[in-house]
C-alpha cells in the first residue's frame, strides 16, 4: 500500500498548480465554481480562456491513449483535477471533456472519434448532457423524447430539462428515443449534435439564488445528420458507461480543502467578543472534524483513481466517494454558515464575511448530491450491484 | 500510488484470517470475556509460535522485522474476529520498548516478547481518565539507586496477566504536559502493586494498577529520565493507529454479517434487504467504513515510511471512533431483536466499538488536535 507520487508525477503536480496559480489571478471578483461558469458571460468567458490554456498545454487530453494525443496515464488526470479544484479553476468542460471523451473512446466508432476527440482537445466547443426529461429523471430510461431516422439524418422531437449550461453550448450529446416500439432499454440511442441550428428552443430555470445555470430544451423537427456512439438503439449501454466517467470528486474535495484553509485563516483574524473565533472550542472540534471529513473524502477519491489505473471495478467507492463528498459539502456549508450567525445570510456585498462564499455554498450543494445520480440513486446502486441486495419490483 | 495489499500481506492476512476462524471462534470470544482472567495460555503458545508476538520486532532480536503496515494488516484480521486476550496490549507496549530502550533492554526484552514468554501492557491512564501525556500523575521519586512509585493507573488492558508495564510516570514538573515524564518498565511482581480488573462493557480486562511505595531500581527506565514525553506520544499514535486498523476489520465483519442476513431474513414474502429502507442504510454503513479506511490506510502508510503524522492519525482515529459506533450500531438495528441477544455476534462488535472508541483517545481528544494542526490559534 502506497499513497506516494513518483518524482515525474510531483513534477507534473507542481506544474499544473503553478498554472492554475496563475490563472487564479484573472478569475472575475466573486466567481465560485462550475455555477459561476454559466451564469454569466464574463464568467463563461473566464472557463474558455482558461480551456485555451489548458488546450495549449494539451491538458484536456492528458489520460487519452498517445494515439490520440494523451499520455495514457490516470493519475495525471487526478492530478490536474486536485490543482484545479484546489484553486477553484474553470476550463475543464464537465461535458466534454469529462464525459464525453472518455466514453468516445470506450464506445465510439473510429469515424466518430476522430471527428470528435480534436474539437474536445481544443477547448473552444461547449458540449451540454440532454439527459432528464419532465417525466424520466433518475428513472431515465423511461424517457419520451425521440429521434427518428430518415436517410442519412434524424428528425428530433420532444423536451429535455435541467440541461446546464444549454445556453452556452455548441454541441450536445443525449439519449432519444430511436425505436420508440422498442423494448425498454433497447429503444434509443446515444447522439451527438449541433445546438445551434433552428428548431432549438432554450428557455432557462433559474436556481434559487438567480443564478442561470440550468434550462429546459425544446425540439421542434430539429433535422441533424445522424452521429451515434455505439450502436442504434443500444444507446443505454453507453449511458451507463458514461456514467462511470461523472467526476471522480477530488477537484470538489481540493475546493472543500482550500476553503477550509480559508475558514481557518477567518477563525484566527475574527475576534468575537475579543475572542478570535479560533478559541472557540466548538469552532475548533467541529472544523477538526470536517477537516477529517474531507482528508478521508480525498483518501477514497484516491482509492478510485488507482482501482481505475488497475482497470478494476470502481462502482462502490466512486458512488461512496460522490455521496460522501456531498454530504460533507452540506455539512461545511450549513457549519460555516452557523458560525458566521445573522452574516451567514449575507450576499456577495460589502457587509458579507468571506464575499459571500457561504450563502452560496449553502445552496448550491445541491448540485453535488443530486446531479449525475441523486445520492438515492447511487446507495440504489451501491446496495444492488455493489452488495447484491434484491432488487425491489 | 499503488494501494493495494503486496502479495506477501495477502498471504499474511489470509493465514491470520484462517487461524483465529479455526482458533478463536465466537464462542471462544464468550468464554474469554466472561471468564475472570480472559487469557488463554494455548490460544497464545500457537500464536506465538506463529511469530506473532514479534511481528514487528527487529531480526536481530528475534522478531520478525515486518514492517508497521504489515503488522496493521494483522490488527485488521484480529479485529475482524475480535481476538480477546493480551495480544495487543503486547503489541503496543513493544513499540515503546524498540523506540525508547537500551540495548541491554532490548536484549532482554524483545526476544522474550517475540518468544511469547512475555506480556506487556501500556499504562498510559489514571483515575483522572484523561488522553494523552496531560493525564499522566503518577509520581516517580528518586530513592536510592532507583526511583519509588505512588499513584494509580486506571484502564490498563490485560495488566491482570501482564509481566510488566511501560508505565509513564512524572519525575518532574514541566512547562507543558509532554516535559517531565519518563517511562518505566514496571514488574508486576515487585511488592507494593495492587490490580483489580475494572468490570466494562467490552468485559476486555481493564485494570486498575495501584503503586504503594514500588520500589524499582535505575535500569527499569526505559529512556532517558523526564524526557519520554515524546516516546509515549509516539508509542500513543502508533497504539492509536493499530486501534484503528483493528476497529476497520471489525466494521468489515459487521457488514459482511448484516448483509447476508438481510438476504436471509424474509418478512411480507421478500428478504427484507430488498427494502430500500434497509438498502440505504446498509449503503451508508459501507461508505462509513470505507472512508474510514482508507483515511487509516494514509496515516498508517505515513507511520509505516518513517513520515510519522500525527494529524493523519489523530484525524484517523476520530473518524473511525464515530465510523466503528455507526456501523455495529445499524448492524444491531438491522438484525432487529436477535441483535441484540449475548448469542448473536453482531452485538460483540457493538461493545468492541464503545471500547475502540476510549482506548488511545476519543473522538473529541483527538479533533482538538487536529484542531492546533490546521492552524488555528490556540
Amino acid at each position: 500500500m502506497d499513497f506516494s507520487f513518483t518524482e515525474e508525477q510531483k513534477k507534473r503536480r507542481e506544474e499544473f498548480y503553478r498554472v492554475c496559480a496563475q490563472l487564479e489571478k484573472d478569475k472575475p471578483h466573486g466567481f465560485s465554481g462550475l455555477e459561476s461558469t454559466y451564469d454569466t458571460e464574463a464568467g463563461f468567458n473566464y472557463h474558455l480562456h482558461c480551456a485555451r490554456e489548458f488546450a495549449k498545454r494539451g491538458w484536456l487530453s492528458l489520460s487519452w491513449p498517445t494515439e490520440y494525443g494523451g499520455t495514457g496515464n490516470m493519475m495525471d488526470r487526478v492530478l490536474f483535477a486536485e490543482a484545479r479544484g484546489y484553486h477553484d479553476i474553470p476550463g475543464v468542460d464537465v461535458f466534454g471533456v469529462q464525459m464525453l471523451a472518455p466514453t468516445l473512446l470506450a464506445c465510439a466508432s473510429e469515424e466518430i472519434k476522430r471527428e470528435f476527440l480534436p474539437m474536445i482537445a481544443s477547448g473552444e466547443v461547449q458540449w451540454c448532457e440532454l439527459w432528464s426529461e419532465p417525466n424520466a429523471g433518475s428513472d431515465l430510461a423511461d424517457l419520451a423524447s425521440t429521434a427518428i431516422r430518415d436517410g442519412n439524418d434524424f428528425i428530433v422531437n420532444g423536451q429535455k430539462i435541467w440541461t446546464t449550461g444549454a445556453h452556452f453550448a455548441h454541441w450536445g450529446f443525449g439519449v432519444f428515443k430511436t425505436a420508440p416500439q422498442g423494448k425498454k432499454h433497447h429503444n434509443m440511442s446515444f447522439i451527438l449534435f449541433d445546438m445551434k441550428k433552428p428548431g432549438v428552443t432554450i428557455r432557462p430555470i433559474k436556481y434559487m439564488n438567480d443564478f442561470h445555470i440550468y434550462n429546459e430544451v425544446f425540439f421542434d423537427n430539429l433535422r441533424v445528420p445522424a452521429k451515434i456512439v455505439g450502436q442504434e438503439n443500444e444507446g443505454w449501454a453507453v449511458v451507463n458507461v458514461l456514467a462511470g466517467f461523472e467526476r471522480s470528486g477530488i477537484d470538489e474535495i481540493m475546493r472543500m480543502q482550500r476553503e477550509l484553509e480559508n475558514a481557518v485563516k477567518y477563525c484566527n483574524e475574527t475576534k468575537v467578543d475579543g475572542i478570535p473565533l479560533a478559541k472557540n472550542p466548538l469552532v475548533r472540534n467541529r472544523l477538526a472534524q470536517i477537516a477529517g471529513e474531507i482528508e478521508a473524502a480525498r483518501c477514497l477519491a484516491y482509492r478510485v483513481a488507482d482501482l481505475q489505473n488497475h482497470n478494476e471495478m470502481t462502482l462502490m467507492d466512486a458512488s461512496a466517494v460522490k455521496v460522501f463528498t456531498s454530504d460533507v459539502a452540506e455539512r461545511f456549508a450549513s457549519l460555516m454558515t452557523d458560525m458566521l450567525g445573522p452574516y451567514g445570510q449575507v450576499k456577495l456585498s460589502r457587509w458579507a464575511p468571506m464575499e459571500g462564499w457561504w450563502e452560496r455554498m449553502y445552496q448550491e450543494h445541491f448540485v453535488l448530491s443530486i446531479s449525475m445520480g441523486t445520492n438515492e440513486i447511487q446507495k440504489n446502486i451501491m446496495a444492488w450491484y455493489g452488495l447484491s441486495l434484491p432488487r425491489m419490483r | 500510488m499503488d494501494l493495494k495489499l503486496t502479495e506477501e500481506q495477502e498471504m499474511l492476512k489470509t493465514s491470520v484470517k484462517d487461524f483465529i476462524a479455526a482458533e478463536c471462534p465466537k464462542s471462544k470470544v464468550r468464554e474469554m470475556q466472561e471468564d475472570r482472567v480472559g487469557h488463554s495460555p494455548e490460544l497464545w503458545k500457537k500464536m506465538a509460535a506463529l511469530g506473532w508476538m514479534g511481528l514487528l520486532i527487529p531480526e536481530k532480536y528475534e522478531g520478525m522485522g515486518l514492517s508497521f503496515q504489515d503488522g496493521m494488516v494483522v490488527m485488521e484480521e484480529m479485529g475482524r474476529n475480535i481476538l480477546p486476550g493480551p495480544f495487543m496490549s503486547t503489541f503496543v507496549a513493544t513499540f515503546a520498548i524498540v523506540e525508547a530502550g537500551s540495548e541491554a533492554q532490548k536484549k532482554e526484552f524483545l526476544p522474550k516478547i517475540a518468544r511469547g514468554e512475555m506480556k506487556l501492557s501500556l499504562a498510559d491512564m489514571e483515575p483522572n481518565g484523561k488522553f494523552g501525556a496531560g493525564g499522566v500523575t503518577l509520581k516517580a521519586a528518586p530513592k536510592g539507586d532507583g526511583f519509588v512509585l505512588n499513584g494509580a493507573k486506571m484502564f490498563v488492558e490485560m495488566a491482570n496477566v501482564a509481566d510488566y508495564l511501560v508505565c509513564p510516570a512524572r519525575t518532574k514538573e514541566g512547562a507543558n504536559s509532554e516535559e517531565g515524564i519518563s517511562l518505566f518498565l514496571v514488574d508486576m511482581k515487585s511488592p507494593g502493586i495492587l490490580c483489580e480488573v475494572v468490570p466494562t462493557i467490552a468485559m476486555d480486562k481493564l485494570c486498575e494498577v495501584k503503586f504503594e511505595n514500588v520500589s524499582i531500581l535505575h535500569q527499569a527506565l526505559l529512556g532517558e529520565k523526564d524526557r519520554g514525553g515524546v516516546a509515549l506520544k509516539n508509542t500513543l499514535r502508533k497504539a492509536a493507529l493499530a486501534r484503528c486498523a483493528d476497529s476497520i476489520g471489525g466494521m468489515q465483519a459487521c457488514i459482511d454479517m448484516t448483509v447476508a442476513y438481510m438476504k436471509e431474513r424474509v418478512q411480507y414474502e421478500r428478504p427484507i434487504g430488498a427494502f430500500q429502507a434497509i438498502q440505504h442504510i446498509v449503503a451508508d454503513t459501507w461508505i462509513a467504513m470505507q472512508t474510514a479506511r482508507y483515511l487509516a490506510y494514509e496515516a498508517i502508510w505515513l507511520e509505516s515510511g518513517g513520515q510519522p503524522a500525527d494529524k493523519e492519525a489523530s484525524m484517523s482515529k476520530a473518524y473511525v471512533n464515530n465510523a466503528y459506533k455507526l456501523v455495529s450500531k445499524w448492524g444491531i438495528r438491522l438484525h432487529g431483536g436477535i441483535g441484540t441477544s449475548r448469542e448473536h455476534d453482531v452485538s460483540l462488535y457493538y461493545l468492541r466499538a464503545k471500547a475502540a472508541d476510549t482506548a488511545y483517545g476519543g473522538a473529541d481528544y483527538h479533533n482538538e488536535l487536529v484542531a492546533d494542526k490546521i492552524g488555528l490559534v490556540k
